[in-house]
């Protein structure tokens, strides 16, 4: 059995509801805030690590419906630069859980290029310890060919961070003659962010704000607060965030045209990243 | 598995009984909860008496409110009415977001409006594009309420001209690493930078979408409905407030 898809939790009932919302609009692009862990686990008296790791599995149940719905890009939000503000003890526990995890990922490698699931991380790396980076790139450059379900994970991760990382790329490209300042336009620097829009973005817990995660895509996101804690976030709960999608989602925006130019420079930007996580293992 | 015709006849039943349940939920809510029987188009004393009372129980101070202005279905006067109550209840900076691009059109007459509403309220308001037509207080201690529009092209629009404006070297942005950090590139794409960011963004309807609101800004923000058929009333307007009372922000810890 995967660690990261979680196989068998759809009853044929539930199967039969998926089949059923399938016949309407279903988002390409779902993102979530995976919050209430830690009240999760004062609720239940157990320890905060295990709080974390109930919403471990609660991601890849997710990640299962996800695929049973055929939505075929998934955001989370595992980890915000703000969060390293936690106590030592908390944020040791966070790492070693996704260092756990992404080792079960790299054994379980077949299983998750049967499902065709590409991780992409992203975020402000260098602020992760170096092996955690390490295992991090493994996974990052051994699922790149699988195209099914695009699984993006935000570690050291802020929305304000992603826009000023982007925007050294941009000018770093100028800089090296790849493009001109005139080619710098709201939709290159939509192309230069970590991750695409999301059509709908799902927060756990009762809050409802943002806390800093894809400030600049959710422009046309429907927003969608749920009152649950994130482990106890059923399928139930999910397919009515779908049903909610499917009655006020705004129509699709139309992608500009890219120039040739615009085209190449992304192509670069692409393969710099690549290449960064080969020089993290130390290809 | 299951034929297509009937899959969707199916959608359509699961999506009208939904309708149903949300339509019965929303009636109730109006008459019950959103329910204002204050006569319409004017700040009444009883609205202003109510306001009063409400404020000292504020807990979390609301610096910036920002309210998702459709022109499609909310009047002039519903605006104004929003920054007058505003007023009372002292919140310094309110600002609409143009959601239509249609409002920033209809400026004078929401500034007309708004001065009609205020008489004999005291308090200070001042437009930010509009210097020379901000008011006085006359030397009395009164709240001030700072307006501003903003629309689509102050969020992401701006956000890459400033980034063209440092690939051309015309906007200083200093970097110590490979990557601007957050304090480098803010520093840089600061603009009408004594606003402060959002607290609340008050949205009405169905749907909570930013539709780009001033993506730079708004990552702390709360995000509450007003109301759910689009009107604004009294009620309304201090059922969110109560709302925003209640969030707790813990800023990543």
């Amino acid at each position: 059995m995967s660690t990261w898809i979680k196989e068998n939790c759809t009853s044929f009932l539930q199967l039969f509801c998926i089949k059923v919302l399938k016949a309407g609009r279903i988002p390409q692009h779902v993102a979530f805030i995976m919050d209430g862990n830690r009240r999760f686990a004062r609720k239940q008296n157990v320890n905060t690590a295990t709080g974390h790791t109930k919403g471990f599995e609660k991601l890849s149940e997710t990640l299962k419906w996800c695929l049973d719905l055929g939505i075929p890009e998934v955001t989370a939000y595992a980890f915000s630069i703000e969060n390293f503000k936690r106590s030592k003890k908390e944020v040791d526990s966070l790492m070693a859980l996704a260092r756990e995890k992404f080792e079960r990922l790299i054994d379980e490698i077949d299983s998750i290029n049967e499902w065709g699931v590409r991780i992409h991380i992203a975020g402000r790396i260098s602020l992760l310890p170096e092996d955690l980076r390490a295992t991090l790139a493994k996974a990052v450059l051994a699922t790149r060919k699988n195209n099914k379900l695009h699984l993006n994970i935000a570690y050291a991760y802020t929305g304000r961070d992603e826009i000023s990382r982007a925007a050294s790329h941009i000018v770093d490209g100028v800089k090296n003659n790849e493009i001109s300042p005139d080619d710098i336009d709201e939709d290159l620097v939509s192309q230069a962010m970590d991750f695409g829009e999301p059509e709908l973005l799902i927060r756990t817990s009762g809050e409802v704000r943002l806390s800093d995660f894809m400030l600049w895509q959710v422009s046309y996101t429907v927003l969608y607060f749920s009152e649950v804690l994130w482990p106890e976030f059923t399928i139930w709960n999910f397919l009515m965030a779908i049903i909610h999608f499917q009655r006020h989602a705004p129509p699709l925006q139309e992608e500009k045209e890219k120039t040739p130019i615009q085209i190449q420079f992304l192509k670069n930007l692409e393969l710099k990243k690549t290449r960064e996580w080969e020089q993290i293992l130390g290809c | 598995m299951l034929s297509r015709l009937l899959r969707q006849f199916l959608f359509f039943v699961v999506h009208l009984v939904v309708k149903i349940l949300v339509d019965v939920q929303n009636v109730y809510r109006r008459l019950y909860i959103e329910n204002c029987n204050s006569p319409m188009g004017q700040v009444t004393k009883e609205n202003i008496l109510m306001l009063l009372e409400n404020v000292p129980r504020q807990k979390n101070r609301l610096k910036h409110l920002v309210v998702l202005a459709d022109s499609n279905v909310h009047t002039i006067s519903d605006l104004a009415h929003l920054v007058i109550w505003s007023l009372v209840v002292g919140i310094p900076y309110v600002s609409f977001y143009d959601v239509t691009g249609r409002l920033k059109t209809l400026e004078d007459k929401l500034f007309l409006e708004i001065e009609k509403s205020k008489k004999g309220i005291p308090g200070c308001i001042k437009w930010a594009n509009k210097p020379d037509l901000n008011g006085y207080t006359y030397g009395i201690q009164a709240n001030t309420v700072f307006i501003n529009i903003f629309s689509y092209s102050d969020g992401k629009p701006r956000i890459a001209e400033c980034i063209k404006f440092i690939a051309k070297g015309d906007l200083q942005c200093k970097r110590n690493s490979n990557e601007y950090t957050v304090q480098e590139f803010g520093e840089a794409i600061k603009f009408k930078s004594i606003i402060p960011d959002p607290d609340l963004v008050l949205y009405t309807g169905e749907l909570c979408c930013t539709f780009g609101l001033l993506p730079w800004q708004i990552r702390l923000c709360e995000f509450i409905q007003l109301s759910v058929h689009h009107n604004i009333n009294i009620n309304c307007y201090l059922g969110a407030l109560y709302k925003y009372n209640k969030c707790d922000q813990r800023f990543g810890k």
